[in-house]
């Protein structure tokens, strides 16, 4: 215990060591990290607005479920609770036939001669339903739809097929892209932090020659660098947080008179602590992987 | 006591370094060693001598693997270091101390924290490492440097100080590298006795030097080595001193 004690002492002294003594090349490092994650950030944040849109524009995917029309006021309540706990649901309103008139006639006025001379109202009750954002697909739908005309009660079944279709494709590519181009940015942060790395490493090339001349395992050499490549890795995702924040609150105000503009809603949020602590974590694994690259490259030259 | 020759019934026998029929050549053509067989004892005190390019620090770095031999065998406390993996060459060598010619010491690392890193890489508790790395500086006179830094030394303290990280871990076996090629005469007193007092605690020791006087001086076991070959194996007037 004594031993590991000291080792693992050893590990993040050596590290700490290693920082301070070439301070430049450990600032270049952090701030190449921080850099390239804020532009991961940059998308994340983007691809999460957008998202937060389309859910917005989402909340329009209805099925309307049209009531027979002898239907006692206590099985519609019924009907209303089991059709609440049908797969896919998110909300559902009754919309009494009283309603559904005055909506038409809100929807038709100037045309109110329509209506003359109708002594009962011919539109029946009907339960509008959202779908809950993961159902919002084709096969969301078909599987709500199915488990709705397996109730009673229901005489027919409305919904727009192409809306949820369009939506889904719209929210698939948009996630495609955004994986992609997180892979890409990933990938090439990767080769700029192990660079980045082995300047370090080369620099210290004569060091690790004496540690090997005394004895020096390998875990012994390595473990110090890839201590030392997971700090500035946390430290640059940490420096890409801020900067991300402070990009995001410098830029808000402009962005949210545009998009109201154009859309009439949306206020832009920052991402979730979740995301911020992907950021971070996603630094410290990139810092020590690329420490790692630029340790077996080093040992095989 | 000493046994010479090879006994076919022990391979390796009491000698912690033993040489048989060893050759190292770096470029075809050319040995830098040559057919040199030779044991060094538990505890004992071996002068290797001979002109520049004689081969010297070929065999030395030979035992402690910083080379393997092209031809031959060599057994180094008990191992075949031809044969040694990678995980067994670090082993081998934190039982070995090495005073290099060069000094290989590291820069940006304190006095003390050069001496501790003989004892860190094997993984001794920090407060063991930090009584023994200063009991170390002061036998070699250094402990009022122990804060300053390599590059700030003379030459002569930077030699002290190699000899310190060396013997700090009380190794078996001690490899000097001409390690009084830059002191004055007093000075090369003090760090031979220091040499030969870690013989006498059971460290087997080899010095290469090629300071005639020294060797006469010590009267200890001096093997000669000229164009790779040993030419002279002279056990020596004294014991010890």
């Amino acid at each position: 215990m004594t031993r590991l004690g000291a080792r693992l002492r050893y590990f993040l002294r050596t590290a700490l060591h290693g920082l301070r003594g070439s301070p430049m090349t450990s600032v270049i490092a952090v701030v190449t990290i921080g850099v390239t994650l804020l532009l991961v950030g940059a998308f994340v944040l983007l691809v999460s607005n957008m998202e937060r849109l389309l859910d917005r524009f989402g909340e329009d995917i209805l099925v309307s479920a049209y009531l027979e029309a002898d239907l006692s006021g206590e099985a519609r309540r019924v009907l209303v609770e089991r059709v609440q706990s049908a797969p896919g649901v998110e909300f559902v309103r009754l919309v009494t036939e009283e309603e559904a008139m005055q909506r038409f006639r809100e929807g038709s006025a100037g045309q109110a001669s329509l209506l003359e001379g109708l002594d009962e109202n011919p539109l029946p009750a009907s339960l509008e339903i959202t779908l809950a954002s993961e159902s919002r697909s084709s096969e969301g739908l078909a599987t709500l739809v199915a488990a709705l005309e397996g109730l009673g009660g229901i005489d027919e079944l409305g919904y727009g097929t192409e809306w949820v279709e369009g939506y889904a494709r719209a929210m698939s590519l948009i996630r495609a892209i955004g994986t992609g181009i997180g892979v890409v940015l990933a990938l090439a942060t990767l080769l700029i932090v192990s660079n980045t790395i082995r300047l370090a490493v080369y620099a210290r090339r004569e060091e690790i020659e004496i540690l090997r001349l005394v004895g020096a395992g390998r875990s012994f050499v390595s473990v110090p660098f890839l201590v030392e490549g997971c700090i500035q890795g946390s430290l640059g995702g940490v420096f890409a947080v801020a900067l991300l924040y402070g990009f995001f609150r410098l830029l808000l105000p402009g962005l949210e008179g545009g998009l109201e503009l154009l859309l009439g809603f949306a206020k832009p949020v920052f991402v979730g602590a979740e995301v911020v602590l992907a950021l971070i974590v996603a630094g410290a694994a990139l810092g020590t992987l690329g420490s790692g690259l630029a340790l077996v490259e080093g040992s095989e030259t | 006591m000493r046994s010479r020759g090879v006994d076919p019934a022990h391979p390796g026998g009491g000698a912690l370094v033993r040489l048989f029929h060893v050759s190292k050549s770096y470029l075809a053509g050319s040995w830098a060693l040559r057919d040199v067989s030779v044991e060094l004892g538990k505890g004992e005190f071996v002068f290797l001598t001979g002109p520049s390019g004689a081969g010297k620090t070929t065999l030395m770095k030979l035992v402690f693997a910083a080379e393997r031999p092209s031809e031959g065998q060599i057994i180094v406390l008990g191992r075949n270091v031809g044969r040694l993996g990678p995980s067994g060459i670090p082993a081998l060598r934190r039982r070995i101390g090495v005073v290099f010619q060069d000094f290989k010491l590291l820069p940006r690392r304190t006095v003390e924290e050069n001496v501790a890193l003989a004892l860190e890489v094997l993984g001794t508790p920090r407060r063991q490492v930090r009584s023994k790395v200063f009991g170390m500086l002061k036998r070699v006179g250094l402990q009022h440097r122990r804060f300053h830094h390599p590059l700030s030394l003379s030459g002569g303290e930077q030699q002290r100080l190699a000899i310190a990280r060396a013997l700090v871990n009380e190794p078996e076996i001690l490899l000097a590298d001409e390690p009084t090629g830059n002191l004055d005469a007093e000075l090369t007193l003090e760090i031979m006795d220091l040499l030969v007092s870690a013989a006498t605690r059971g460290t087997a020791v080899f010095v290469a030097t090629h300071d005639a006087v020294l060797i006469e001086r010590y009267g200890k076991r001096t093997v000669r080595l000229e164009d790779g070959r040993i030419v002279e194996d002279n056990p020596g007037a004294r014991g010890l001193p």
